[in-house]
This record gives C-alpha cells, structure tokens and sequence, in this order.
C-alpha cells in the first residue's frame, strides 16, 4: 500500500522533469529557426544589389588574438589579420606576386631596391594609400616590431635608407645584399600613416583606427572570448574582386560533425574518412601540397660515430619510409627527401643520391664506419604519431644490430631537452617545410654564431655539432645571390650535398585532405609555401 | 570558546590559502620547457619559433630568468597588491582575461550543480521510499553506471547524439554568432547553448547525491520521530517532505561543498568537449604554451572558488542544524 501509492507519486514528479525537458527542446527548436531568419535579415544590410544570394563562408575558428599586425597571436599565421592588411607582395600557388607593390626592381649589386606602388588603392575609411604608407610602415616596424618580421628587417643597420621618392615611388637601400630580404619585405603589412602616426603603444591600441588596412576585407566583429570573427567584403577593394561576401569564424568542438552539420564550410579529414565523402558529388576532396613533415636528428655533440657520414648513411639505408607512411599517417604523406627539401617544396630538387630501403647496404656501411656487433641509443620522441614511428623505427633498426630506447615525454619536455641538447637521437614533427629554402642555412650552417666558430643547430635549434665547409659556402652564396635563377641553381646544389651527407632525416612529410561542399564554395587555393587553404588570402578572390 | 574556534577556523584557512598560492607558483614551473620555446604545435597547427636571442630578451623582460625566490615574491607581493601579472602570451592583464571568461564557468558551474542536486534528491528519495523493490535496484545500477562515466566521454557521447545526430542542439560554444539577439531570445540562445554541458555535468555528478539522498533518507525514515510523527497520524506527504527531507538533506551540504573541486575539474573537461569559452579551455590554451601567469591566475581563481563553497558549507550548516551552534 506505502509503496504503491508512493510510486505513483514520484511517478508525477518524474513526468513533470520529462515534461520540462521536453518543453526546453521545443523551445530549442523554435530557436533554431529565429537563427536562421535573423541571420539572413543581419546579411540584408550588406551590400546586396544584385538579387544574388551573398556568399558566406564560415572557418573554424578559436581566439587567434585581435586582428591587428601587433595583437595576433602566434596562432594561424596572423591570418585573422592578413583578411584586413594588405602587403607588398602575397603568395599564390608558385611565388610572391606583385600586389601592392605593382614592380619591385633590385639593383644589379644587389643592395637598391626600387618599389612602384600601385595606384588607386584606398584604406578602409576611403583615403588614399600612397607611398608615405609603405615608408611609414617600414619605420614604425623597426621602432615597434610587430608579432612577425622577418629578421633581415629588424637587423641593426640592414635598412640604410628608405624613402619615398614620388607619391607612387620607394626606395630602399640595404647594406648588403640578401635574397630572402625580398619576400621578408614583401610580406609586411602596410598600415595607413594618418591613423598609427599617433599611436604610441600599438599593442594596446585597439581602437577602430587600428583595424583599417586596405586588405579585401573589413572587419565587423570578434570576440576574444569566444574566439569569433567575421569580415565583410571591401566594395572599394582596389585588387580582384572578391568572391566570399562575407567570412565567418566560429568555434567548433568537432570539425567533422561541424562540417556534416553544415556549421563550417571546409574541414581537413584523415585518410580514414575518406569513404564518407568519396564518390558523392555533394562533396569535393582537395590534397594540400605535403609541407609539414617528420624527421630524425643527431645529437653530433653526444656520440661521435653520429659525425660519420658513413653512419648516418647507413642510418638511412635501414629505415622503411614507405612503411611508416602506411602504418603512421595511412598513406596521407610523401615520403621525405634525403636532401631536406620537401617534394612538394618550390625549389625540389628530385635529382638527389637515392636511399631505397635496403638493410644489407646497410650493414656494409656501418662496417666502413667501423661498427663491430650491436648498437644502443636513446630515441627521444614526442607525444602521438611520434611514439608510434618510435616504435616502427625500432623495429626496423633491429635488423642491422641497431637497438633503439623509445623515450616518450611531452611536446614541451622534448622541446626543453632538445633545446639543452640532451638527447643522442630524437624525432620531430613540425609544420612550415614550405617556407624560403634560406631554412637550410638556419639549421646547417656551421658559423651562425659570429666569431663562436660555432657548429649547425639543426632542427631542433641547439647546437649539434655539424660542420660541412661545402654548405657552408653554399649557404652564403645562397644568400648573397639575389637573382632567381642562379640562386635556385646554388640551392639545388646544397641539396645535393645535403642528401649525401645525411645530417638530419627526414622520414615523410604528410598533407592535408581536405573536404567541402563546391556548390556553396569552390574557390579553395594553396599557397606555395604553406599547405592551409583557409590561410590563403587568395582563396576568396576570382583569380 | 565561540571566538577560539572561529580563529582556529580562520587560521585554518589562511594557512590552506598559503598553501595554494605556493602550489600554483611551483606546478606550472615544474612543468617542462618554458613559454618562449616551442618547436612544435597541436594539431598540425604552425607556429614560428623563437630564436635563441628573441627567447632570451623574452626571459629577462619577464624576469624568468632571475632565482625563483625573487620570482616567488614578486608574484605574492603583485597578488596582495590585487595584480595578477600580465599573460605572456595573449599580452594581456590576467585579471580581466579571466573576468571574461568566468561568468561562463560559473554559470555551467552552478547549472549542473542544481540539477544534480534537483536529480540526486528525487531520485534519491524515489529510491529510498521503494528500497529494495525492482524500481530501487534499476535506477540503483543507472545511477551508479553514470556516476562512473568520465565526463568528457558522457559529454562527447550526447554531443554525438544529440547535436549532431538529433541537431537538437548546437555542436559547439556558449552563443548563436552575429546575431542580434536581445532580452529573452538571448536568455534563450545562451541556455540552449549551455544545456548539453550542463546536463553532462550534472549526469556525472548526480550519482554521488542520488546515494547519499537514498542513504540518508533510508536512515532517517528509520528514526524515533518519524515513528512518532507516523503515530500522530500525519499524512505520508507531510512525514516524507517536512520532517524527514529536512533532516536528510543536512548532510547534503557538506557534501555539495566538498564535491566542488570535482564539479570545477569536470567543467574544465566539459568545457574543452564543447568549445564553450570557460575557464577550462582557457586553462587547457594556457597549459600548452606556458602561460604562468595566467595558469596562476586561473588555479588561484578555481582554488577561492572550491575554497568559498566550503566556507559557505560550513556557515550554512550553522545555520541549518541547530545542534552545531551549541557545541562551540
């Protein structure tokens, strides 16, 4: 009797919660809606003159810091400002290209650069931008660096002058000549003088002011908080005409549930799902060139048999590249050139000493390098794939007598003791393979501390202990050698020693698969030097 | 004898407060690596690196570089003076960087503590009135079956289901974006927005209260005066939800108070499921890049947090049982 008539009561107390929850998610429904229509009253006040629909493309978004050249964070490249900031030149598929710079000539020692700036181009709030911009820009930079700037720029004395010969006409004198000083130069963002000549603390300057640039886009709005942005087209863009009207950043949990659900317009998907979006014509598949990667470095400082070439050689010889590309990233990467530059780098060079696995080669050279009976290292690997392709290289090591110890700690611990040098053999996975070649010098030239007579620091930014005189001539010649072509040629040639030499290995570099729906949007391209589509500026322009 | 017990009380949690602040200089230093040195990133994300000078100019400007005791007391004496220091990475003052992300913790916070505490008490006293019975024995297993669920894999589940199967609702973040929404369409499009964590929350937590509930309930329907408040022939509403309720819920406050810490660290974990702009995925963004300042920041603010709700447990409790007072 107690129990049943007690059960009918909660009984009632149980309906009322399913009732309240029930009537939350009718509530939610009719929410749904009132996003939609508001949403498309919000895009009316755009500029909709044809009856066209307007074309709204929404990325995956997260705080990457306020869309100025001094608030953005290291995040995204500064992308959620590069919408906004125009620059001299931009990366498409091949190269820098002129932008705001229509012709950018380089005297024949290499040290005058004379830059036209194009004419016709407006701020956002409709003045003219004219050459005083650019010098301005270049001055207030070196006083107040902004997050990026490439470090030719900002080293003291570099920039002898600069001016601005005519309205339309700059001139820069350098004090020596230096090839990457083009492209360096070339990405800088132009900000409008008559705004940032006031501005004393640019990091703090958040004002309306600090977000007009000439870029294609204008921005309307974003939160720090919740890491939203949200760009409307510039009608008085003086460049091509843009094809999104409106981009949006919004924060996603999932990116492929986002993307399913409609909630962003482009998602990066691994290998595994393919078969969701393959051969259905709802959904288009892009593969970005193959421009971050994973590779092996030596500690020279710690053992000396990693100083025989001999060794490193073998080294080579006894990895299966193919396998860990099957068994690590499922096919989704190429595989790594002994010559450090990617395949899919601009300046390849696919003419280089060739190490097809091959054990019992292997085991030959370890001979000549003096090796009697087995081997033991340390491998420091860091969290995910890496612990994995630790595992592989284990394996496959153990067929020539080599015993690796897989240490796996996390991404800051393997940073930290890279960083202190204390590590025999490590792995690193890392972005940005697109970028100049100049990156060979950085990490192979053995004299990067003047007067220290220093050795390379590799990959992994400390010091290495390798030294190659021929790259490091090749390095410097590189870099004085302001002519394309014969400067490419000398970077050919470095790679080729370089794929001798074995002082790093890179194993493979892997790209990214992307999917989107190209009857809301197609316009997605690349940029040479960096494999994300929704970094590229000229992903939402007509070409 | 009242007063002694009070200073012992404060000093008590003077000291625990110490304690914390210590703790939150040391963890995030004992934390390899350093803010100014990445070579990798998440996700195939890029970042650029710094060069050796870049990260040392950036050691000495923060005074990284000077022996931790200096650093130790230029953070306490900063914290007195009510500065938490600037972040290193999103160059900002940590104060107002948290300020902006609290309210959103707070309020999932406090949403799932009122529904498990909601869920925990009906549930509980079902279970309790019909112990042993069929009834009791399944929700007993459920409740225990949840209770064990981590968070973050309850919440990816109902995200699975619910937003992104059902598309009931949204898949990530704590508002609809540009949108205009004003009054009660805002109130509304938050609460949607915060229903899916909140209720992952609360289902993760509900389990610990639904047992006490039923034990306590259990006990308390067993006492004297509830025998007696059967004799005087009260009516079984009046018995159940006036003088036994009263009594069971006593040990209920205590309880909520101590489950706080848990209730944060699942937020922090619920929050990174959703994309919803808290304190957890702030402290997630900061973890990565070695944000000490702000890691501080967001530990010194979670640790008053679980702190006060103890101290409210103990005043309430004061006030709740009468029994309390006369003993000090």
């Amino acid at each position: 009797m107690f129990l049943k008539s007690s059960f009918s009561c909660k009984a009632a107390v149980l309906l009322m919660v399913i009732f309240l929850i029930l009537s939350l998610l009718v509530g939610c429904n009719g929410d749904t809606e009132g996003d939609a229509t508001s949403n498309e009253a919000a895009l009316e006040n755009g500029e909709v003159e044809t009856p066209k629909e307007p074309v709204i493309v929404i990325l995956e978004g997260g705080d990457a810091g306020f869309p100025s050249p001094f608030g953005h964070l290291p995040r995204m490249r500064g992308t959620v400002m590069k919408y906004v900031f125009d620059s001299l030149l931009e990366p498409d598929e091949d190269q820098c290209i002129p932008w705001l710079a229509e012709k950018w000539e380089i005297s024949e020692d290499g040290k005058t650069h004379d830059i036209t700036i194009r004419e016709g181009v407006k701020w956002h709030d409709g003045e003219k931008m004219t050459a005083n911009d650019v010098v301005f820009s270049f001055q207030y930079y070196l006083e107040h660096p902004p997050v990026f700037i490439g470090e030719v720029i900002t080293q003291s004395g570099y920039i002898q002058e600069i001016e601005a010969v005519n309205d339309y006409q700059v001139k820069i004198v350098t004090s020596e000549p230096n090839s990457t000083f083009y492209c360096e130069a070339g990405m800088l963002r132009i900000i409008p003088e008559h705004i940032w000549k006031d501005v004393d603390d640019p990091y703090g300057f958040t004002d309306e002011g600090s977000v007009i640039g000439c870029g294609p886009f204008i921005l309307t709005d974003y939160s720090k908080e919740h890491g939203t942005y949200r760009y409307e087209a510039f009608e008085d863009y003086w460049g091509p005409k843009q094809r999104v009207d409106v981009i949006e950043m919004v924060p996603v949990s999932d990116e492929i549930l986002a993307f399913e659900g409609g909630d962003i317009s482009i998602a990066r998907i691994t290998t595994d799902l393919l078969g969701r979006f393959e051969n259905n014509e709802e959904f288009f598949i892009l593969e970005s060139p193959a421009l971050a990667g994973t590779m092996i470095s030596f500690n020279m400082n710690k053992n000396d048999l990693f100083k025989k070439k001999e060794f490193r050689q073998a080294f080579t010889y006894s990895i299966d590249k193919e396998d860990i590309i099957q068994k690590i990233q499922r096919g989704a990467a190429k595989p790594g050139s002994p010559g450090i530059l990617p395949i899919d780098h601009q300046w390849y060079n696919s003419n280089l000493q060739k190490y097809d696995y091959n054990p019992e080669k292997a085991l030959e050279l370890l001979k000549e390098a003096g090796v009697e009976g087995s081997l033991s290292f340390e491998l420091l690997v860091s969290e995910g794939a890496e612990v994995r392709v630790g595992e592989l290289l284990k394996e496959q090591l153990a067929k020539v007598n080599i015993d690796l110890t897989v240490v796996a700690v996390d991404n800051q611990s393997r940073d930290a003791r890279a960083n202190e040098g204390n590590y025999e053999i490590a792995i690193l996975s890392m972005g940005a393979w697109g970028l100049d070649a100049d990156y060979l010098r950085t990490r192979y030239y053995s004299e990067l501390e003047e007067g220290a007579g220093g050795s390379a620091t590799g990959i992994l930014g400390s010091d290495q202990g390798y030294v190659n005189p021929e790259v490091d001539r090749l390095c410097e010649d590189q870099l004085k050698e302001t002519d394309r072509e014969k400067r490419k040629q000398i970077i050919y040639n470095l790679q080729e020693v370089l794929a001798e030499d074995c002082p790093e290995i890179p194993l493979y570099n892997n790209y990214y698969i992307y999917v989107f729906r190209p009857d809301e949007y197609d316009g997605w391209t690349f940029m040479f030097d960096h494999a994300v589509m929704t970094h590229a500026k000229l992903s939402f322009l007509e070409k | 004898m009242k007063n002694a017990g009070w200073t012992s009380r404060i000093m008590e949690y003077i000291l625990t407060f110490m304690v914390i602040i210590t703790l939150n200089f040391m963890l995030p230093r004992m934390m390899p690596g350093d803010p100014f040195l990445h070579l990798s990133a998440e996700g195939g994300e890029e970042v650029w690196a710094f060069t050796a000078e870049q990260r040392q100019y950036f050691l000495e400007y923060y005074g990284l570089d000077r022996p931790l005791p200096e650093q130790y007391v230029r953070y306490v004496t900063g914290l007195v003076q009510g500065d938490m220091g600037m972040s290193y990475y999103y160059k900002e003052d940590v104060s107002s960087i948290i300020m902006r992300r609290l309210p959103w913790t707070l309020m999932i916070v406090s949403g799932a503590t009122f529904l498990s505490l909601f869920l925990g008490i009906v549930l509980g006293s079902f279970s309790a009135f019909n112990r042993e019975s069929w009834k009791d024995k399944s929700l007993y297993l459920t409740m225990i079956v949840f209770s064990e669920i981590p968070a973050f894999l309850l919440g990816i589940v109902l995200l699975i289901i619910f937003a992104a199967g059902m598309g009931l609702f949204p898949l990530a973040g704590a508002m609809s974006h540009f949108a205009n929404y004003t009054g009660w369409e805002q109130i509304k499009d938050v609460l949607h927005h915060a229903a899916l964590p909140i209720v992952t929350l609360a289902m993760a937590r509900a389990g610990g209260i639904y047992l006490l509930v039923r034990n306590t309930f259990t006990t308390v329907m067993g006492k004297d005066y509830i025998r007696t408040a059967r004799a005087k022939g009260l009516s079984k509403g009046r018995i159940r939800y006036y003088h036994a309720l009263r009594n069971a819920l006593l040990p209920l406050v205590t309880r909520i108070a101590l489950q706080m810490g848990a209730m944060v660290g699942g937020a922090v974990l619920v929050e990174n499921v959703f994309a919803y702009p808290g304190l957890g995925r702030l402290m997630r963004e900061a973890v990565f890049v070695r944000d000490y300042p702000l890691l501080q920041g967001i530990f010194l603010v979670l640790a008053f947090g679980v702190l006060g709700a103890n101290l409210l447990a103990d005043l309430l409790y004061k006030v709740l049982d009468p029994r309390t007072r006369g003993q000090e």
